[in-house]
């Protein structure tokens, strides 16, 4: 639910929940860095913040440091800094969720397939070229061929990797496929 | 109920509970500093074996056991490249596993996990089988057994097991939420460098590749019409040493062709450091032959 209060106060009452005392005391000063009141968790906060070790995760207006599970309302890496716990504490308090972009599901993956179809050795430079940001004046000076050559190239390549832009020709064509032996 | 023991269902919800109960012994609870607990299989006397993905970075760990005991664990190696940590436990008796059947699609599997609360059981089919395969970081899985069961970050590691209670291997999450096996022999393959060195440790040339069309003109000299462009070369790396350049195109390693990158990953295998190797290579239109030294791949 959506506190009715449009503002979040600047000022939160904060409770800490931490596995072990070295760890509390670390929350607990990041609390008093921000300006936030800690307090007990009985006293009904305006967010918690914890390493998710210990119960109180399922709090509504959890801020969860590394282990978090999607069910808490924030989720941070465990070396957030300051900034992003206060600015995280802010948001569930207002009934906000938080998540952080490189917070990622493990993926054990394999070798990139085979791509379906392959590039040749020019069409691969030119496309290096562009994804270094190389105007076609530019790549075809690099590459001593002409600006029409590597026009015709990019062509080809948008039409081989079914790319409507360079960006696209460059994400499909040549990351996607790198491999490091 | 007579009526009620026969009951196909509820002979088959039995039949799933008995399997749980004689898996408990494989499936251990570990705890490291800060972390909730993740499963792990018991692989065999005073070893656990986990996911290595997921695992944080640190040396020693509690691991419980369906005997109720909670005994000190030291991670003795990881590699990335299967997806396994393995933890020196000492006081683990071997929990004699039984060899699983030929994975079949549809066959059923349990996959067990362990939490705070204790045994976790999920069931669903084996949804595919197929043949070896590379990981991106380099390691051979002996088959690719994907799962149709779901499992959350925090539940991969653990046994899975088939219809009749054999061993396939441990689970893990592989991209797109899809659940792989690590089968039982992948794992077995390399637990001895592990428990001795602490990684297992593969070939490496020094080259980032992508796999292109080698030009028509050489398609014929060079015996095939794909090869691998050398888009980077690591300072001082084995290819550097070999004087292999940005924009070659190799086509073969120690006379066998190359046209993929799993082709490549086949050849730096364990076995492969230390060798040395004749890379094939395609430069300003004239097939070239360098010898290379294999390298060891350094951790990523």
């Amino acid at each position: 639910m959506i506190p009715s209060g449009a503002v979040a106060p600047n000022r939160l009452r904060v409770a800490v929940v931490a596995s072990d005392a070295a760890m509390r005391s670390r929350l607990a000063e990041i609390i008093f860095e921000c300006g936030h009141a800690l307090v007990e968790v009985a006293a009904a906060p305006d967010a918690l913040l914890t390493d998710g070790t210990a119960d109180g995760t399922a709090l509504a207006s959890a801020v969860v440091l590394g282990d978090g599970e999607g069910d808490s309302a924030g989720l941070l890496p465990p070396d957030a800094s300051a900034a992003q716990i206060d600015a995280a504490l802010r948001a569930v308090a207002a009934g906000l969720t938080v998540r952080w972009p490189a917070r990622q599901v493990p993926a054990f993956g394999s070798l990139p397939e085979e791509p379906p179809v392959l590039l040749t050795p020019r069409e691969v430079e030119v496309l290096t070229a562009i994804g270094n940001g190389l105007s076609n004046k530019a790549a075809a000076r690099q590459l001593g061929i002409s600006p029409h050559t590597v026009k015709f190239h990019i062509e080809s390549l948008f039409r081989k990797l079914g790319a409507s832009s360079r960006a696209e020709a460059v994400a499909k064509g040549l990351k996607r496929q790198i491999v490091e032996f | 109920m007579p009526a009620d023991a026969q009951n196909p269902l509820i002979l088959f919800s039995e039949a799933l509970a008995e399997r749980a109960r004689l898996a408990r012994p494989l499936v251990a609870g570990i705890t490291t500093q800060g972390h909730r607990t993740r499963p792990g299989t018991v692989w065999r006397k005073d070893v656990v074996v986990a996911s290595e993905q997921a695992f944080p970075d640190v040396a020693e760990a509690r691991v419980s056991l369906a005997d109720g005991r909670n005994l000190a664990a030291q991670v003795a190696g990881r590699d990335p490249g299967t997806n396994v940590i393995a933890l020196r436990v000492d006081g683990v008796s071997d929990p004699a596993p039984l060899a699983a059947a030929e994975p079949q699609p549809g066959a059923l599997a349990l996959a067990f996990g362990a939490d705070q609360i204790g045994l976790g059981v999920r069931l669903g089919v084996i949804h595919s089988v197929g043949p070896s395969w590379h990981s991106r970081a380099g390691g051979r899985i002996d088959r690719r057994i994907t799962l149709d069961i779901a499992l959350t970050r925090r539940e991969e590691g653990g046994p899975v097991l088939d219809a009749a209670g054999g061993l396939l291997g441990i689970s893990t999450l592989g991209p797109h939420g899809s659940v792989l096996v690590i089968p039982r022999s992948t794992v077995d393959a390399v637990l001895e460098p592990l428990l001795s060195k602490g990684r297992v440790e593969r070939g490496w040339l020094g080259v980032a590749v992508q796999p292109v069309l080698v030009p028509e003109t050489l398609q014929a000299a060079a015996g095939q019409s794909r090869g691998l462009m050398v888009m980077g070369v690591s300072k001082d790396g084995p290819a550097a040493q070999a004087a292999v350049h940005v924009g070659d195109i190799l086509v073969a390693i120690g006379g066998e062709s190359v046209t993929s990158s799993a082709m490549v990953a086949q050849r730096l295998g364990p076995d492969s450091v230390g060798r040395q190797v004749e890379l094939r290579l395609i430069r300003a239109g004239q097939l070239l032959a360098f010898n290379a030294t294999v390298g060891v791949r350094p951790p990523q």
